[in-house]
């Protein structure tokens, strides 16, 4: 074989090579194993820490609450739907409790009057005229709604 | 004798990098074939058919923009509090007596959406939660230019983290909006589905907290689930369809107007 032929090829045979060994080298570990991603990364969003706990852990401390709700109006309503978990979630409700007090502008994100909620099964009220100024829990059991206060 | 030496440790020099490097290249050559020494029952497990498929309903008919799943969806996922970032949010459609089509989400419907056409203006006004529409044929994961974004198994489109470069084609791609650039993480962030929560068997976030359960998520492949109840139930449509995307989120009671 000529000299310079050899030495193209094994020049060849070095590029070959070390772009295989960097590809690979560069190439998670489980990559292409679905698809052209890292398989692993469904893992690490499956890793992510959930702060909303579901009604059946409310339940487990406050069955009285739930079943109050549960007999009124707001049964479909889930406990964290108004309380919300505070922002670190992932701590016991007994440490940050999330507390919630039934003012008028907390009412009025699903009960002030709009056109596009009216026929939705949902009580539309101006609030200014039903009360005035009044909270609305001076009056109402925010769980049981027309359990009404004298 | 010098030039001997030297010849002599050329010689073997030559010898012992081409055995390094024809073995690496063999070793690269053998590689792509393990694969198929594997047993079969690993195979079968991970088989695409045994994985469920996930989407969401939504009932335009029952949702009152309360927003308590836009602000649910912040803080389960993190999501910066600022109102320019969202995985989801609710819009509020107006048609006017004229004609004209007034679309408004301050802060993603947060805090309750509020009616800012006069009543007598108004021919009709609904409400529209908005998030990523878990496409079939997703235009982010096309234009994603290093596999940080994919579509799961499962048909959830999800975000590689690590592996995102931040370049923000995948927003740009996004006929929906669903999707922005997290200023924290600095990467491309989006509606999941809540696959933390999810793959727990619980439900989305927004879905959880959801007051008239407008939102309906569920396994598309499970014949008795939710949502296909709620599909069998009711004529329902995916947002732009003629962009032909095959998205998994499917609207009840969608209007013309909703773009």
């Amino acid at each position: 074989m000529p000299k310079i032929i050899f030495r193209l090829l094994l020049s060849f045979i070095v590029f070959v090579t070390v772009f295989v060994l960097i590809q690979q080298y560069l190439t998670p570990n489980s990559f292409g194993k679905y698809g052209h991603y890292r398989a692993n990364a469904i893992n690490d969003n499956k890793m992510r820490t959930s702060h909303y706990k579901g009604e059946e852990n409310c339940v487990t401390c406050h069955q009285d609450v739930y079943d109050l709700k549960s007999e009124d109006v707001h049964d479909r309503v889930r406990c964290e739907s108004c309380h919300f978990p505070k922002i670190a979630g992932s701590v016991d409700c007994e440490v940050m409790p999330p507390k919630v007090e039934g003012t008028l502008e907390f009412c009025a994100q699903c009960h002030a009057i709009n056109l596009g909620r009216l026929k939705k099964g949902v009580p539309q009220l101006d609030f200014k005229e039903h009360k005035g100024d009044q909270n609305c829990i001076e009056c109402h059991n925010v769980h049981a709604p027309w359990e009404l206060k004298e | 004798m010098g030039t001997e030496r030297i010849k002599k440790n050329r010689r073997t020099f030559f010898k012992s990098s081409a055995a390094l490097i024809g073995g690496t290249l063999l070793y690269s050559l053998i590689k792509p074939f393990e694969g198929l020494a594997q047993t079969k029952e690993e195979d079968i497990q991970e088989d695409k058919t045994n994985f469920p498929l996930w989407g969401m309903g939504v009932d335009l008919e029952s949702c009152i923009g309360c927003g308590k799943c836009a602000e649910a969806c912040k803080i389960e996922n993190n999501v910066p509090i600022e109102p320019f970032y969202f995985r989801t949010w609710v819009e509020q459609y107006t048609v006017k007596n004229n004609g004209e089509v007034k679309i408004e989400s301050p802060n993603g419907g947060i805090g309750g959406l509020k009616q800012s056409v006069p009543d007598d203006e108004i021919f009709k006004s609904f409400m529209v939660p908005k998030l990523c529409n878990h496409c079939t044929k997703a235009p982010c994961v096309q234009a994603c230019p290093v596999g940080a974004t994919f579509i799961s198994p499962d048909g959830v489109v999800l975000v590689d983290e690590t592996y995102c470069i931040g370049c923000s084609y995948c927003i740009q791609a996004c006929p929906y909006g669903a999707r922005y650039m997290n200023p924290v993480t600095k990467v491309a962030d989006k509606c999941t589905f809540c696959y933390h929560r999810i793959s727990k068997g619980l439900q989305p976030a927004c879905v959880e907290v959801c007051p008239t359960d407008a939102r309906i998520f569920g396994n598309l492949k499970d014949k008795k689930s939710d949502l296909v109840k709620f599909l069998q139930n009711n004529p329902t449509q995916v947002l732009k369809p003629h962009l032909n995307t095959h998205s998994r989120v499917f609207y009840n009671g969608l209007s013309s107007e909703v773009k």
